[in-house]
């Protein structure tokens, strides 16, 4: 006996209107911080505090990285939360606050104005994200069952807000003595809030769901994925007691260990639904995006290298690799291929949804220039392994041809976004 | 036909899947009835109503929409007269073995 489901049983999908906004922010975004990185190369040859760093970082970070896994999460909370977005208007109050206050975090750092410019754009940014996490408990808690990728959104939300927040009071802290050292030392602990607590574990969340739904694998292990999620918040919670208590650099390790098994444990996981895929021909960008999982490893890599074999703060192009690893490697690889995944469904369901048997359509992933995507990949690799290249033997000629690589990465990104963005449906 | 279809009425039946065959899972690229996705046509010649049961390949497609949009399209084209109701079920669950011989060739399985 066949039983229809209640109410329809359709997923119910976000309006593209909420959505479309941050992924052209963050292309935008993508853009400039490859232009400024190609400006600044020399940056490889500085310490990690200074100002064109930190506008590069914060751009990747927030005009990004956030922003388009904002898009994207506004589109796939109800996928991953098993029901439906909560609110369109704090979705599209949480991008305008963040869409003005960028800009100005990221003009604050380039010219290094610590008062008004800095506070303004940090306060946004708070804003913004206080908003998102409120959208994302109402909607998670509105749901008569929590999933466990619903409590990866939860939590790294959470996470999301825990460094902004330590953020705006690290800016107040340049003017104002609020915390009891000074903002350098806080840093890493800013840093790792942001990359475990809200990139690692909302990337980790949102691809267990979406890497089998992609390759129409049917492998689930809900028991890996809690392990996974307690293992990186148990890391990123150890990490940040050690460094308060300054406790010996040496039990950074236990952290560490924490954080990579948890890496490990994802790498498995998609190893696993990789292999009981029912699709055998895996297209470009999910083979970009399962890259990514590889690149995940790198950072730590770089961190080994310096817990193990430098002394301590000597090694300023070690932390830039460290850093470059994270926000040029793995978080934009999984966005180069979850982009071209997520976004041409978004914008196919916005223009043939209601048209698609009135003759033949499109695939969506017709609506953007394969070539030009495969081509943004070998210039993406290239342009990656130069840089890295670059930063180790400190060769600006080599750190130039990378960062224009990446540069040109940026343009082709943006020339596809915008194609997808702008397609209009065949006569049909 | 190499397809399981539960039906009450076979020639019906095979000219509704004619319609079905140019219905395509987006992602997927391949039509849902060689993705098994259509589990039921019962045709209720007297009233003239036709209730169509299939499924998803996830019960969370973000797709979903366009693609029953697309079915209850196929079939009214292919019965106009008629009265098309759409059912989703997720019981059971849709898996590959539901894939018909040509979905799989296609799939590269």
């Amino acid at each position: 006996m066949l039983t229809p489901v209640m109410g329809g049983g359709l997923q119910q999908t976000t309006n593209y209107r909420v959505v479309l906004p941050f992924y052209v922010f963050a292309s935008i975004s993508f853009l400039v911080a490859t232009a400024l990185l190609l400006l600044h190369t020399d940056i490889a040859q500085l310490h990690y505090f200074n100002p064109h760093t930190l506008a590069i970082t914060h751009i990747m970070a927030l005009g990004w990285g956030t922003m388009i896994i904002f898009g994207a999460s506004h589109q796939l909370l109800p996928v991953l939360v098993e029901g439906k977005l909560d609110s369109t208007l704090l979705a599209y109050l949480t991008f305008i606050l963040m869409a003005t206050g960028i800009p100005f975090l990221v003009v604050g750092f380039y010219i290094f104005h610590t008062g008004w410019v800095l506070e303004t754009g940090a306060v946004l940014v708070n804003a913004g994200v206080i908003l998102y996490v409120i959208n994302v408990f109402r909607s998670s808690f509105k749901s008569k069952t929590r999933s466990v990728h619903s409590w990866y959104m939860i939590i790294a939300s959470m996470w999301l807000f825990s460094t902004t927040f330590f953020g705006l009071l690290l800016v107040c802290n340049f003017n104002e003595n609020i915390l009891p050292g000074n903002s350098v030392s806080y840093l890493s602990i800013h840093a790792h809030l942001g990359i475990a607590g809200w990139f690692l574990l909302l990337v980790i969340g949102v691809g267990s769901r979406l890497i089998p739904m992609f390759l129409i694998s049917k492998y689930t292990n809900n028991k890996t994925l809690w392990w996974i999620l307690g293992l990186i918040n148990a890391g990123l919670a150890s990490f940040i007691i050690f460094k308060i208590l300054e406790i010996s650099a040496a039990y950074y390790y236990i952290s560490l260990i924490l954080v990579l098994s948890a890496i490990v444990l994802f790498g498995r996981h998609c190893i696993k639904a990789y292999k009981v895929r029912i699709r055998k021909n895996v297209d470009e960008q999910m083979k970009t995006s399962l890259l990514s999982v590889i690149q995940m490893l790198l950072p730590f890599i770089a961190l080994i290298t310096v817990l193990a074999f430098l002394p301590a703060d000597s090694h300023p192009n070690i932390a830039l690799l460290y850093g470059f690893c994270i926000f040029f490697g793995w978080i934009t690889a999984i966005i180069l291929g979850m982009t071209f995944k997520t976004l041409p469904f978004i914008v196919w369901n916005k223009v043939y949804h209601k048209k698609a048997h009135a003759g033949k359509t499109p695939a969506p992933k017709e609506l953007f220039n394969e070539k030009v995507y495969n081509s943004m990949l070998v210039v993406y690799l290239s342009g990656f392994g130069l840089f890295i290249v670059g930063i180790i033997f400190m060769n600006q000629l080599i750190l130039k041809s990378g960062a224009a690589a990446l540069f040109t990465t940026a343009v082709l990104y943006v020339f596809n976004t915008g194609k997808t963005l702008l397609h209009q449906p065949k006569k049909i | 036909m190499s397809v399981n279809v539960i039906t009450n009425n076979n020639e019906r039946c095979e000219f509704a899947l004619e319609g079905l065959y140019e219905v395509y899972d987006p992602e997927v690229g391949l039509n849902v009835v060689d993705l098994g996705l259509i589990y039921q046509l019962d045709f209720d010649e007297s009233e003239k109503k036709l209730d169509c049961t299939m499924t998803l390949t996830t019960q969370f497609c973000p797709m979903g929409e366009a693609i029953t949009g697309d079915t209850t399209r196929s079939l009214s084209g292919s019965f106009p007269d008629w009265q098309i109701n759409v059912n989703l079920t997720f019981d059971p669950p849709w898996d590959y073995t539901k894939i018909s011989p040509e979905g799989n060739k296609f799939l590269g399985r």
